[in-house]
Protein backbone atom coordinates (compact mmCIF):
# COMPACT_ATOMS: atom_id res chain seq x y z
CA UNK A 1 0.00 0.00 0.00
CA UNK A 2 1.25 3.48 -0.84
CA UNK A 3 1.66 5.95 2.01
CA UNK A 4 0.17 8.75 -0.07
CA UNK A 5 -1.89 8.16 -3.19
CA UNK A 6 -3.28 11.01 -5.23
CA UNK A 7 -5.56 10.55 -8.23
CA UNK A 8 -6.63 13.46 -10.43
CA UNK A 9 -6.73 15.83 -7.46
CA UNK A 10 -8.13 19.22 -8.34
CA UNK A 11 -8.84 22.36 -6.37
CA UNK A 12 -10.51 25.49 -7.66
CA UNK A 13 -10.76 28.68 -5.60
CA UNK A 14 -13.63 31.06 -6.15
CA UNK A 15 -13.11 34.76 -5.52
CA UNK A 16 -15.77 37.45 -5.64
CA UNK A 17 -14.86 40.53 -7.62
CA UNK A 18 -16.58 43.92 -7.48
CA UNK A 19 -18.69 45.69 -4.86
CA UNK A 20 -22.13 46.17 -6.43
CA UNK A 21 -21.82 44.21 -9.64
CA UNK A 22 -20.32 41.10 -8.25
CA UNK A 23 -18.82 38.39 -10.38
CA UNK A 24 -17.07 35.19 -9.44
CA UNK A 25 -13.59 34.49 -10.68
CA UNK A 26 -12.30 30.92 -10.60
CA UNK A 27 -8.64 30.14 -10.06
CA UNK A 28 -7.41 26.60 -10.60
CA UNK A 29 -4.79 26.04 -7.89
CA UNK A 30 -4.33 22.29 -8.37
CA UNK A 31 -5.16 20.82 -11.74
CA UNK A 32 -5.67 17.04 -11.91
CA UNK A 33 -2.48 15.90 -10.24
CA UNK A 34 -1.73 12.23 -9.63
CA UNK A 35 1.19 10.72 -7.77
CA UNK A 36 2.07 8.05 -5.22
CA UNK A 37 4.54 8.19 -2.32
CA UNK A 38 5.97 4.92 -1.00
CA UNK A 39 6.10 4.19 2.75
CA UNK A 40 9.34 5.55 4.22
CA UNK A 41 10.06 7.72 1.17
CA UNK A 42 11.18 11.35 1.38
CA UNK A 43 9.28 12.88 -1.49
CA UNK A 44 9.63 16.45 -2.68
CA UNK A 45 7.08 18.74 -4.25
CA UNK A 46 9.11 21.46 -5.92
CA UNK A 47 7.65 24.54 -7.51
CA UNK A 48 7.60 28.33 -7.53
CA UNK A 49 5.32 30.42 -5.28
CA UNK A 50 1.68 29.95 -6.22
CA UNK A 51 2.34 26.65 -8.01
CA UNK A 52 -0.18 24.73 -5.87
CA UNK A 53 2.16 23.06 -3.35
CA UNK A 54 0.50 24.37 -0.18
CA UNK A 55 -2.98 23.74 -1.56
CA UNK A 56 -2.02 20.12 -2.25
CA UNK A 57 -0.65 19.68 1.27
CA UNK A 58 -3.71 21.30 2.84
CA UNK A 59 -5.99 18.90 0.98
CA UNK A 60 -3.86 15.92 2.06
CA UNK A 61 -3.96 17.08 5.69
CA UNK A 62 -7.80 17.27 5.57
CA UNK A 63 -7.82 21.07 5.91
CA UNK A 64 -9.24 21.72 2.45
CA UNK A 65 -11.88 19.83 0.53
CA UNK A 66 -10.83 19.02 -3.04
CA UNK A 67 -12.98 20.22 -5.92
CA UNK A 68 -12.35 16.93 -7.69
CA UNK A 69 -10.34 13.70 -7.60
CA UNK A 70 -9.35 11.60 -4.62
CA UNK A 71 -6.42 11.09 -2.28
CA UNK A 72 -5.68 8.45 0.32
CA UNK A 73 -3.23 8.40 3.21
CA UNK A 74 -2.27 4.82 4.12
CA UNK A 75 -5.49 3.73 2.46
CA UNK A 76 -7.82 6.25 4.16
CA UNK A 77 -9.72 8.72 2.01
CA UNK A 78 -8.90 12.32 2.96
CA UNK A 79 -12.54 13.46 2.79
CA UNK A 80 -14.70 10.48 3.74
CA UNK A 81 -12.27 9.09 6.34
CA UNK A 82 -10.73 12.34 7.59
CA UNK A 83 -11.17 11.17 11.23
CA UNK A 84 -8.93 8.17 10.51
CA UNK A 85 -6.39 10.28 8.60
CA UNK A 86 -5.77 12.94 11.27
CA UNK A 87 -4.23 10.69 13.97
CA UNK A 88 -1.72 9.16 11.55
CA UNK A 89 -0.38 12.35 10.00
CA UNK A 90 1.65 15.26 11.26
CA UNK A 91 2.06 18.56 9.46
CA UNK A 92 3.89 21.83 9.67
CA UNK A 93 3.46 24.91 7.56
CA UNK A 94 6.22 27.44 6.98
CA UNK A 95 6.06 30.61 9.02
CA UNK A 96 5.72 31.51 12.65
CA UNK A 97 1.98 31.27 13.21
CA UNK A 98 0.18 28.30 14.67
CA UNK A 99 1.58 28.41 18.20
CA UNK A 100 0.33 30.05 21.39
CA UNK A 101 2.87 32.80 21.91
CA UNK A 102 1.85 33.53 25.49
CA UNK A 103 2.54 29.95 26.50
CA UNK A 104 5.94 28.37 26.96
CA UNK A 105 7.31 25.91 24.42
CA UNK A 106 6.66 23.05 26.84
CA UNK A 107 3.07 24.18 27.54
CA UNK A 108 2.41 24.37 23.80
CA UNK A 109 3.56 20.78 23.42
CA UNK A 110 1.54 19.63 26.44
CA UNK A 111 -1.56 21.33 25.00
CA UNK A 112 -1.19 19.73 21.56
CA UNK A 113 -0.31 16.34 23.11
CA UNK A 114 -3.76 16.31 24.72
CA UNK A 115 -5.40 17.42 21.47
CA UNK A 116 -3.65 14.54 19.70
CA UNK A 117 -4.82 12.13 22.43
CA UNK A 118 -1.32 11.17 23.52
CA UNK A 119 -1.49 9.20 26.77
CA UNK A 120 -0.19 11.39 29.65
CA UNK A 121 2.50 8.86 30.65
CA UNK A 122 3.70 8.73 27.02
CA UNK A 123 3.60 12.53 26.69
CA UNK A 124 5.59 12.89 29.92
CA UNK A 125 8.50 10.99 28.36
CA UNK A 126 8.09 12.15 24.78
CA UNK A 127 7.92 15.92 25.34
CA UNK A 128 11.41 16.23 26.95
CA UNK A 129 12.78 13.88 24.30
CA UNK A 130 11.33 16.00 21.48
CA UNK A 131 12.52 19.23 23.08
CA UNK A 132 16.01 17.77 23.13
CA UNK A 133 15.67 16.51 19.55
CA UNK A 134 14.76 19.96 18.23
CA UNK A 135 17.37 21.70 20.36
CA UNK A 136 15.01 23.59 22.65
CA UNK A 137 16.05 21.95 25.91
CA UNK A 138 16.82 24.67 28.42
CA UNK A 139 14.59 27.21 26.64
CA UNK A 140 11.38 25.16 26.96
CA UNK A 141 9.98 27.11 29.92
CA UNK A 142 10.30 30.46 28.13
CA UNK A 143 7.29 31.97 26.39
CA UNK A 144 7.15 31.36 22.64
CA UNK A 145 6.92 35.13 22.02
CA UNK A 146 10.59 35.32 23.02
CA UNK A 147 11.67 32.59 20.58
CA UNK A 148 13.48 33.29 17.32
CA UNK A 149 11.85 32.27 14.04
CA UNK A 150 14.07 29.20 13.85
CA UNK A 151 13.16 28.13 17.40
CA UNK A 152 9.44 28.46 16.59
CA UNK A 153 9.89 26.38 13.46
CA UNK A 154 11.71 23.72 15.46
CA UNK A 155 8.91 23.78 18.03
CA UNK A 156 6.49 23.18 15.16
CA UNK A 157 8.51 20.08 14.22
CA UNK A 158 8.26 18.83 17.80
CA UNK A 159 4.49 19.51 17.77
CA UNK A 160 4.08 17.56 14.56
CA UNK A 161 5.94 14.57 16.05
CA UNK A 162 4.07 14.46 19.38
CA UNK A 163 1.77 11.60 18.37
CA UNK A 164 4.49 9.74 16.45
CA UNK A 165 2.74 10.04 13.06
CA UNK A 166 3.51 7.67 10.21
CA UNK A 167 3.30 10.34 7.51
CA UNK A 168 4.71 13.86 7.80
CA UNK A 169 3.81 16.82 5.62
CA UNK A 170 6.38 19.60 5.75
CA UNK A 171 5.30 22.66 3.82
CA UNK A 172 8.30 24.92 3.16
CA UNK A 173 9.77 24.20 6.61
CA UNK A 174 12.95 26.24 6.08
CA UNK A 175 11.13 29.33 4.79
CA UNK A 176 12.63 32.46 6.32
CA UNK A 177 15.24 30.66 8.40
CA UNK A 178 18.84 31.80 8.50
CA UNK A 179 21.36 29.49 6.74
CA UNK A 180 22.47 27.79 9.96
CA UNK A 181 18.88 27.23 11.16
CA UNK A 182 17.87 25.91 7.75
CA UNK A 183 20.82 23.51 7.68
CA UNK A 184 19.95 22.19 11.16
CA UNK A 185 16.35 21.68 10.12
CA UNK A 186 17.37 19.82 6.95
CA UNK A 187 19.59 17.56 9.03
CA UNK A 188 16.61 16.90 11.34
CA UNK A 189 14.39 16.03 8.35
CA UNK A 190 17.05 13.61 7.08
CA UNK A 191 17.17 11.94 10.53
CA UNK A 192 13.38 11.56 10.56
CA UNK A 193 13.54 9.95 7.16
CA UNK A 194 16.15 7.45 8.32
CA UNK A 195 13.82 6.57 11.19
CA UNK A 196 11.34 5.33 8.59
CA UNK A 197 8.86 8.23 8.46
CA UNK A 198 7.18 8.93 5.16
CA UNK A 199 7.80 12.59 4.42
CA UNK A 200 6.23 14.81 1.81
CA UNK A 201 8.27 17.99 1.65
CA UNK A 202 7.34 21.06 -0.34
CA UNK A 203 9.98 23.61 -1.18
CA UNK A 204 11.00 26.10 -3.78
CA UNK A 205 14.68 25.69 -2.98
CA UNK A 206 16.26 23.39 -5.58
CA UNK A 207 19.31 22.52 -3.50
CA UNK A 208 17.05 21.52 -0.61
CA UNK A 209 15.03 19.16 -2.78
CA UNK A 210 18.24 17.84 -4.35
CA UNK A 211 19.90 17.26 -0.98
CA UNK A 212 16.95 15.65 0.77
CA UNK A 213 14.49 14.00 -1.58
CA UNK A 214 14.55 10.57 -3.13
CA UNK A 215 12.05 11.64 -5.78
CA UNK A 216 10.80 15.06 -6.77
CA UNK A 217 7.63 16.18 -8.51
CA UNK A 218 7.98 19.59 -10.15
CA UNK A 219 4.70 21.45 -9.98
CA UNK A 220 3.77 24.63 -11.81
CA UNK A 221 0.38 26.28 -12.40
CA UNK A 222 -1.22 23.41 -10.46
CA UNK A 223 0.12 20.71 -12.77
CA UNK A 224 2.92 18.21 -12.29
CA UNK A 225 5.32 18.88 -15.14
CA UNK A 226 8.00 16.35 -14.17
CA UNK A 227 8.43 13.55 -11.65
CA UNK A 228 11.74 11.79 -11.22
CA UNK A 229 14.75 11.30 -8.98
CA UNK A 230 17.04 14.36 -8.65
CA UNK A 231 19.50 12.68 -11.06
CA UNK A 232 16.67 11.93 -13.48
CA UNK A 233 15.46 15.53 -13.37
CA UNK A 234 18.95 16.83 -14.13
CA UNK A 235 18.74 15.02 -17.46
CA UNK A 236 16.06 17.52 -18.49
CA UNK A 237 18.86 20.04 -18.86
CA UNK A 238 21.53 17.69 -20.18
CA UNK A 239 21.60 19.19 -23.67
CA UNK A 240 21.97 22.71 -22.34
CA UNK A 241 24.97 24.79 -21.52
CA UNK A 242 24.66 27.51 -18.96
CA UNK A 243 26.36 30.89 -18.99
CA UNK A 244 26.47 32.58 -15.60
CA UNK A 245 27.16 36.33 -15.72
CA UNK A 246 27.60 38.55 -12.68
CA UNK A 247 26.18 42.03 -13.40
CA UNK A 248 25.63 45.13 -11.30
CA UNK A 249 22.24 46.77 -12.00
CA UNK A 250 20.90 45.07 -15.10
CA UNK A 251 17.83 46.65 -16.71
CA UNK A 252 14.69 44.75 -17.72
CA UNK A 253 15.08 45.65 -21.39
CA UNK A 254 18.56 44.08 -21.44
CA UNK A 255 17.06 40.87 -20.06
CA UNK A 256 14.40 40.98 -22.78
CA UNK A 257 17.12 41.34 -25.41
CA UNK A 258 18.99 38.34 -24.00
CA UNK A 259 15.81 36.32 -23.97
CA UNK A 260 15.23 37.18 -27.63
CA UNK A 261 18.60 35.77 -28.76
CA UNK A 262 18.08 32.79 -31.09
CA UNK A 263 19.97 30.13 -29.12
CA UNK A 264 18.63 31.12 -25.69
CA UNK A 265 16.16 28.74 -24.07
CA UNK A 266 15.58 30.45 -20.73
CA UNK A 267 16.93 33.29 -18.63
CA UNK A 268 16.82 33.57 -14.87
CA UNK A 269 18.03 36.23 -12.48
CA UNK A 270 19.36 35.67 -8.99
CA UNK A 271 19.42 38.84 -6.89
CA UNK A 272 22.36 38.97 -4.49
CA UNK A 273 22.45 42.33 -2.67
CA UNK A 274 23.54 44.92 -5.25
CA UNK A 275 24.54 42.45 -7.93
CA UNK A 276 22.55 40.09 -10.07
CA UNK A 277 23.62 36.74 -11.42
CA UNK A 278 22.07 36.22 -14.83
CA UNK A 279 21.79 32.56 -15.84
CA UNK A 280 21.39 32.05 -19.55
CA UNK A 281 20.47 28.57 -20.71
CA UNK A 282 21.28 27.91 -24.30
CA UNK A 283 21.53 24.98 -26.63
CA UNK A 284 24.80 26.44 -28.04
CA UNK A 285 26.87 27.80 -25.19
CA UNK A 286 29.65 29.39 -27.18
CA UNK A 287 27.38 30.82 -29.89
CA UNK A 288 25.44 32.88 -27.36
CA UNK A 289 28.52 34.38 -25.76
CA UNK A 290 29.31 37.11 -28.27
CA UNK A 291 25.79 38.60 -28.65
CA UNK A 292 25.33 38.31 -24.87
CA UNK A 293 28.44 40.38 -24.16
CA UNK A 294 27.33 42.92 -26.76
CA UNK A 295 24.06 43.44 -24.90
CA UNK A 296 25.92 43.80 -21.61
CA UNK A 297 28.44 46.25 -23.04
CA UNK A 298 28.51 49.43 -20.97
CA UNK A 299 27.33 47.64 -17.82
CA UNK A 300 29.57 46.69 -14.94
CA UNK A 301 30.16 42.97 -15.46
CA UNK A 302 31.86 40.67 -12.94
CA UNK A 303 32.57 36.96 -13.32
CA UNK A 304 31.47 35.11 -16.47
CA UNK A 305 31.33 31.31 -16.22
CA UNK A 306 30.20 28.62 -18.65
CA UNK A 307 29.23 25.51 -16.71
CA UNK A 308 27.45 22.14 -16.77
CA UNK A 309 23.68 22.15 -16.08
CA UNK A 310 22.44 21.44 -12.53
CA UNK A 311 19.05 20.54 -11.03
CA UNK A 312 18.38 24.24 -10.79
CA UNK A 313 18.84 24.56 -14.55
CA UNK A 314 16.48 21.66 -15.12
CA UNK A 315 14.00 23.39 -12.82
CA UNK A 316 14.37 26.72 -14.62
CA UNK A 317 13.87 24.99 -17.94
CA UNK A 318 10.76 23.22 -16.65
CA UNK A 319 9.23 26.07 -14.70
CA UNK A 320 10.56 29.07 -16.64
CA UNK A 321 9.12 27.60 -19.80
CA UNK A 322 10.39 28.26 -23.24
CA UNK A 323 12.30 31.53 -23.36
CA UNK A 324 10.89 32.60 -20.02
CA UNK A 325 12.56 34.78 -17.40
CA UNK A 326 12.42 33.21 -13.96
CA UNK A 327 13.27 34.76 -10.61
CA UNK A 328 15.28 32.30 -8.56
CA UNK A 329 15.65 32.40 -4.76
CA UNK B 1 -9.61 3.83 20.33
CA UNK B 2 -12.63 2.65 22.36
CA UNK B 3 -15.53 4.95 23.26
CA UNK B 4 -14.42 5.01 26.89
CA UNK B 5 -10.89 5.99 25.91
CA UNK B 6 -12.28 8.71 23.66
CA UNK B 7 -14.40 10.12 26.50
CA UNK B 8 -11.41 10.11 28.85
CA UNK B 9 -9.25 11.78 26.18
CA UNK B 10 -11.94 14.42 25.54
CA UNK B 11 -12.28 15.15 29.28
CA UNK B 12 -8.51 15.58 29.41
CA UNK B 13 -8.69 18.05 26.51
CA UNK B 14 -11.48 20.01 28.22
CA UNK B 15 -9.42 20.22 31.42
CA UNK B 16 -6.25 21.30 29.61
CA UNK B 17 -8.02 23.87 27.44
CA UNK B 18 -9.88 25.19 30.51
CA UNK B 19 -6.66 25.68 32.50
CA UNK B 20 -4.76 27.28 29.60
CA UNK B 21 -7.51 29.72 28.63
CA UNK B 22 -8.55 30.55 32.18
CA UNK B 23 -4.97 31.69 32.83
CA UNK B 24 -4.92 33.69 29.58
CA UNK B 25 -8.28 35.36 30.24
CA UNK B 26 -7.54 36.13 33.87
CA UNK B 27 -4.76 38.52 32.85
CA UNK B 28 -6.58 40.02 29.85
CA UNK B 29 -7.43 43.66 30.63
CA UNK B 30 -10.43 43.73 28.28
CA UNK B 31 -11.94 40.70 30.04
CA UNK B 32 -11.19 42.14 33.47
CA UNK B 33 -13.06 45.31 32.46
CA UNK B 34 -15.98 43.37 30.93
CA UNK B 35 -16.59 40.94 33.77
CA UNK B 36 -15.53 43.01 36.79
CA UNK B 37 -15.48 46.76 36.20
CA UNK B 38 -18.43 47.18 33.82
CA UNK B 39 -20.94 45.17 35.96
CA UNK B 40 -19.80 47.11 38.99
CA UNK B 41 -20.44 50.42 37.22
CA UNK B 42 -23.86 49.14 36.12
CA UNK B 43 -24.65 48.06 39.70
CA UNK B 44 -23.58 51.44 41.11
CA UNK B 45 -25.68 53.27 38.52
CA UNK B 46 -28.72 51.05 39.16
CA UNK B 47 -28.39 51.48 42.95
CA UNK B 48 -28.10 55.26 42.52
CA UNK B 49 -31.24 55.31 40.32
CA UNK B 50 -33.08 53.35 43.01
CA UNK B 51 -31.46 55.18 45.94
CA UNK B 52 -34.80 55.74 47.76
CA UNK B 53 -35.17 52.01 48.31
CA UNK B 54 -31.60 50.89 47.59
CA UNK B 55 -31.32 48.57 50.61
CA UNK B 56 -34.49 46.70 49.56
CA UNK B 57 -33.48 46.13 45.94
CA UNK B 58 -29.72 45.83 46.39
CA UNK B 59 -29.59 42.03 46.05
CA UNK B 60 -31.80 42.20 42.94
CA UNK B 61 -29.47 44.74 41.36
CA UNK B 62 -26.30 42.89 42.38
CA UNK B 63 -27.60 39.63 40.87
CA UNK B 64 -28.82 41.54 37.80
CA UNK B 65 -25.54 43.36 37.23
CA UNK B 66 -23.72 40.06 37.77
CA UNK B 67 -25.88 38.67 34.97
CA UNK B 68 -24.77 41.53 32.73
CA UNK B 69 -21.15 40.59 33.39
CA UNK B 70 -21.93 36.94 32.76
CA UNK B 71 -23.65 37.75 29.44
CA UNK B 72 -21.06 40.31 28.22
CA UNK B 73 -18.17 38.02 29.15
CA UNK B 74 -19.82 35.09 27.39
CA UNK B 75 -20.72 37.11 24.29
CA UNK B 76 -17.29 38.64 23.77
CA UNK B 77 -15.17 35.64 24.69
CA UNK B 78 -17.29 33.03 22.89
CA UNK B 79 -17.71 35.12 19.75
CA UNK B 80 -13.91 35.44 19.68
CA UNK B 81 -13.29 31.77 20.51
CA UNK B 82 -12.94 30.56 16.91
CA UNK B 83 -12.10 33.93 15.38
CA UNK B 84 -9.26 34.26 17.89
CA UNK B 85 -7.76 30.93 16.85
CA UNK B 86 -7.94 32.11 13.23
CA UNK B 87 -6.25 35.33 14.31
CA UNK B 88 -3.39 33.47 16.03
CA UNK B 89 -3.04 31.04 13.12
CA UNK B 90 -3.85 28.08 15.34
CA UNK B 91 -7.25 27.20 13.85
CA UNK B 92 -5.70 24.92 11.22
CA UNK B 93 -3.73 23.13 13.94
CA UNK B 94 -6.93 22.55 15.93
CA UNK B 95 -9.06 21.41 12.99
CA UNK B 96 -6.22 19.16 11.83
CA UNK B 97 -6.03 17.43 15.25
CA UNK B 98 -8.01 14.27 16.05
CA UNK B 99 -10.05 16.06 18.77
CA UNK B 100 -13.30 17.62 17.56
CA UNK B 101 -13.22 21.41 17.51
CA UNK B 102 -16.43 21.47 19.59
CA UNK B 103 -14.67 19.69 22.48
CA UNK B 104 -11.87 22.27 22.43
CA UNK B 105 -14.43 25.09 22.38
CA UNK B 106 -16.26 23.47 25.32
CA UNK B 107 -13.11 23.81 27.41
CA UNK B 108 -12.73 27.44 26.34
CA UNK B 109 -16.39 28.28 27.04
CA UNK B 110 -16.14 26.65 30.45
CA UNK B 111 -13.20 28.96 31.20
CA UNK B 112 -15.16 31.99 29.95
CA UNK B 113 -18.25 31.21 32.04
CA UNK B 114 -16.25 30.41 35.17
CA UNK B 115 -14.40 33.70 34.91
CA UNK B 116 -17.60 35.62 34.12
CA UNK B 117 -19.23 34.20 37.26
CA UNK B 118 -16.68 36.10 39.28
CA UNK B 119 -18.49 39.33 38.35
CA UNK B 120 -21.48 38.28 40.46
CA UNK B 121 -19.26 37.29 43.39
CA UNK B 122 -17.21 40.49 43.07
CA UNK B 123 -20.38 42.63 42.93
CA UNK B 124 -21.80 40.86 45.99
CA UNK B 125 -18.62 41.39 48.00
CA UNK B 126 -18.39 45.06 46.98
CA UNK B 127 -22.03 45.76 47.86
CA UNK B 128 -21.80 43.96 51.20
CA UNK B 129 -18.43 45.25 52.34
CA UNK B 130 -18.14 48.68 50.74
CA UNK B 131 -21.76 49.87 50.67
CA UNK B 132 -22.92 47.75 53.64
CA UNK B 133 -26.22 46.71 52.06
CA UNK B 134 -28.05 43.83 53.74
CA UNK B 135 -27.56 41.14 51.11
CA UNK B 136 -29.69 38.17 52.12
CA UNK B 137 -30.36 35.37 49.67
CA UNK B 138 -33.82 34.05 50.57
CA UNK B 139 -33.28 30.53 49.16
CA UNK B 140 -29.55 29.74 49.16
CA UNK B 141 -29.95 26.13 48.01
CA UNK B 142 -32.38 27.12 45.24
CA UNK B 143 -29.98 29.91 44.26
CA UNK B 144 -27.06 27.47 43.97
CA UNK B 145 -29.10 25.02 41.88
CA UNK B 146 -30.27 27.92 39.68
CA UNK B 147 -26.68 29.06 39.31
CA UNK B 148 -25.65 25.54 38.24
CA UNK B 149 -28.40 25.40 35.58
CA UNK B 150 -27.44 28.92 34.51
CA UNK B 151 -23.82 27.86 34.02
CA UNK B 152 -24.89 24.82 31.96
CA UNK B 153 -27.23 26.94 29.82
CA UNK B 154 -24.63 29.68 29.31
CA UNK B 155 -21.94 27.15 28.33
CA UNK B 156 -24.26 25.60 25.74
CA UNK B 157 -25.23 29.09 24.56
CA UNK B 158 -21.51 29.91 24.25
CA UNK B 159 -21.13 26.82 22.06
CA UNK B 160 -23.73 28.30 19.71
CA UNK B 161 -22.18 31.77 19.74
CA UNK B 162 -18.65 30.50 18.91
CA UNK B 163 -19.44 28.87 15.53
CA UNK B 164 -22.18 31.39 14.69
CA UNK B 165 -19.78 34.32 14.71
CA UNK B 166 -17.21 32.35 12.71
CA UNK B 167 -19.59 31.68 9.82
CA UNK B 168 -18.76 34.84 7.96
CA UNK B 169 -16.96 38.13 8.54
CA UNK B 170 -20.30 39.84 7.82
CA UNK B 171 -21.84 38.65 11.11
CA UNK B 172 -18.79 39.53 13.25
CA UNK B 173 -19.97 43.11 13.64
CA UNK B 174 -23.18 41.97 15.32
CA UNK B 175 -21.35 41.12 18.54
CA UNK B 176 -21.40 44.65 19.95
CA UNK B 177 -25.03 45.16 18.92
CA UNK B 178 -26.15 42.12 20.94
CA UNK B 179 -24.73 43.14 24.30
CA UNK B 180 -27.24 45.65 25.68
CA UNK B 181 -30.49 44.35 24.10
CA UNK B 182 -30.08 41.06 26.00
CA UNK B 183 -29.65 43.00 29.28
CA UNK B 184 -33.10 44.44 28.58
CA UNK B 185 -35.04 41.48 27.15
CA UNK B 186 -33.32 39.14 29.62
CA UNK B 187 -34.86 41.09 32.52
CA UNK B 188 -31.49 41.35 34.26
CA UNK B 189 -32.00 44.73 35.97
CA UNK B 190 -35.76 45.24 35.79
CA UNK B 191 -38.77 42.99 35.11
CA UNK B 192 -39.78 42.52 31.48
CA UNK B 193 -43.33 43.53 32.48
CA UNK B 194 -42.37 47.13 31.83
CA UNK B 195 -41.43 46.31 28.24
CA UNK B 196 -43.98 46.40 25.40
CA UNK B 197 -45.90 43.16 25.09
CA UNK B 198 -44.40 42.29 21.69
CA UNK B 199 -40.97 42.07 23.30
CA UNK B 200 -41.85 39.26 25.72
CA UNK B 201 -41.63 36.40 23.16
CA UNK B 202 -38.04 37.51 22.54
CA UNK B 203 -37.34 37.13 26.25
CA UNK B 204 -38.91 33.68 26.40
CA UNK B 205 -36.72 32.53 23.48
CA UNK B 206 -33.50 33.26 25.39
CA UNK B 207 -31.94 31.11 28.11
CA UNK B 208 -30.49 34.22 29.86
CA UNK B 209 -34.08 35.34 30.62
CA UNK B 210 -34.94 32.04 32.38
CA UNK B 211 -31.59 32.19 34.19
CA UNK B 212 -32.34 35.73 35.40
CA UNK B 213 -35.80 34.62 36.53
CA UNK B 214 -34.48 31.68 38.54
CA UNK B 215 -31.66 33.68 40.12
CA UNK B 216 -33.87 36.66 41.01
CA UNK B 217 -36.60 34.41 42.41
CA UNK B 218 -34.21 32.53 44.69
CA UNK B 219 -32.20 35.59 45.76
CA UNK B 220 -34.76 38.38 46.24
CA UNK B 221 -38.06 36.63 45.50
CA UNK B 222 -38.77 39.09 42.71
CA UNK B 223 -38.26 36.75 39.84
CA UNK B 224 -41.34 35.88 37.92
CA UNK B 225 -43.66 38.11 35.96
CA UNK B 226 -46.49 35.75 36.92
CA UNK B 227 -47.63 35.22 40.49
CA UNK B 228 -46.63 31.85 41.91
CA UNK B 229 -44.72 30.84 38.79
CA UNK B 230 -42.90 27.78 40.13
CA UNK B 231 -39.13 27.83 40.25
CA UNK B 232 -38.82 24.38 38.69
CA UNK B 233 -40.44 25.75 35.50
CA UNK B 234 -37.44 28.08 35.13
CA UNK B 235 -35.08 25.14 35.69
CA UNK B 236 -36.89 22.99 33.11
CA UNK B 237 -36.73 25.84 30.60
CA UNK B 238 -32.99 26.26 31.27
CA UNK B 239 -32.39 22.54 30.72
CA UNK B 240 -34.53 22.51 27.57
CA UNK B 241 -32.61 25.45 26.16
CA UNK B 242 -29.31 23.80 27.07
CA UNK B 243 -30.26 20.68 25.08
CA UNK B 244 -31.56 22.77 22.17
CA UNK B 245 -28.40 24.89 22.10
CA UNK B 246 -26.20 21.77 22.13
CA UNK B 247 -27.99 20.36 19.06
CA UNK B 248 -27.82 23.73 17.33
CA UNK B 249 -24.15 24.03 18.23
CA UNK B 250 -23.34 20.59 16.78
CA UNK B 251 -25.02 21.56 13.52
CA UNK B 252 -23.29 24.95 13.42
CA UNK B 253 -19.83 23.47 14.09
CA UNK B 254 -20.25 20.95 11.26
CA UNK B 255 -21.43 23.75 8.95
CA UNK B 256 -18.63 26.15 9.92
CA UNK B 257 -15.85 23.58 9.55
CA UNK B 258 -17.20 22.30 6.22
CA UNK B 259 -17.62 25.83 4.88
CA UNK B 260 -14.12 26.85 5.97
CA UNK B 261 -12.65 23.79 4.26
CA UNK B 262 -14.57 24.53 1.06
CA UNK B 263 -13.88 28.26 1.05
CA UNK B 264 -10.30 27.85 2.28
CA UNK B 265 -10.71 30.27 5.18
CA UNK B 266 -9.19 28.15 7.98
CA UNK B 267 -5.75 29.66 7.53
CA UNK B 268 -6.89 33.23 6.96
CA UNK B 269 -6.09 35.88 9.52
Amino acid sequence: MNAVEIENLRRVYRATIGTFRRSIKEVVAVDNISLAVQPGELFGLLGPNGAGKTTTVKMLTTLLIPTGGTARILGYDIVRQADQVRPIIGFIFGGERGLYWRLSGRDNLQYFADLYRVEPRVAKKRIPHLLELVGLKGRDDEKVEGYSRGMRQRLHIARALLHDPQVLFLDEPTLGLDPVGARELRSMIRDLSTQGKTILLTTHYMFEADALCERIAVINHGRIIALDTPAGLKRYAQDLSVVEVEVFGIEDNALEQIRALPAVEAVSVENQDQRQVVLVQSSHGSAVMQPLMEILAGMRVGKVVVREPTLEDAYVRLVGGEKGIAQVD
Amino acid sequence: MSTREKIVANLRVIRTVFVVFFKMLAVDLFIIFTVLIQPLLIALLAIYMNRERASEVAIYLIVGSGMTGLWSGLLFTSSFAIRGERWFGTLEMLVGAPTHLGVIMLGKTLAHVTLSLSSMIFGYIMAALVFRFPLVIIDPLGFLVSLLFTVVAFISFGLVIAPFFAISPAVEGWVNALEFPVYVVGGFLFPILILPQWATPLSYALAPYWAAQALHLTSSGAGSVYPNFPLWHDWVMLLLFSVLYLFLSRWLFAKVIRRAKVEATLGLQ
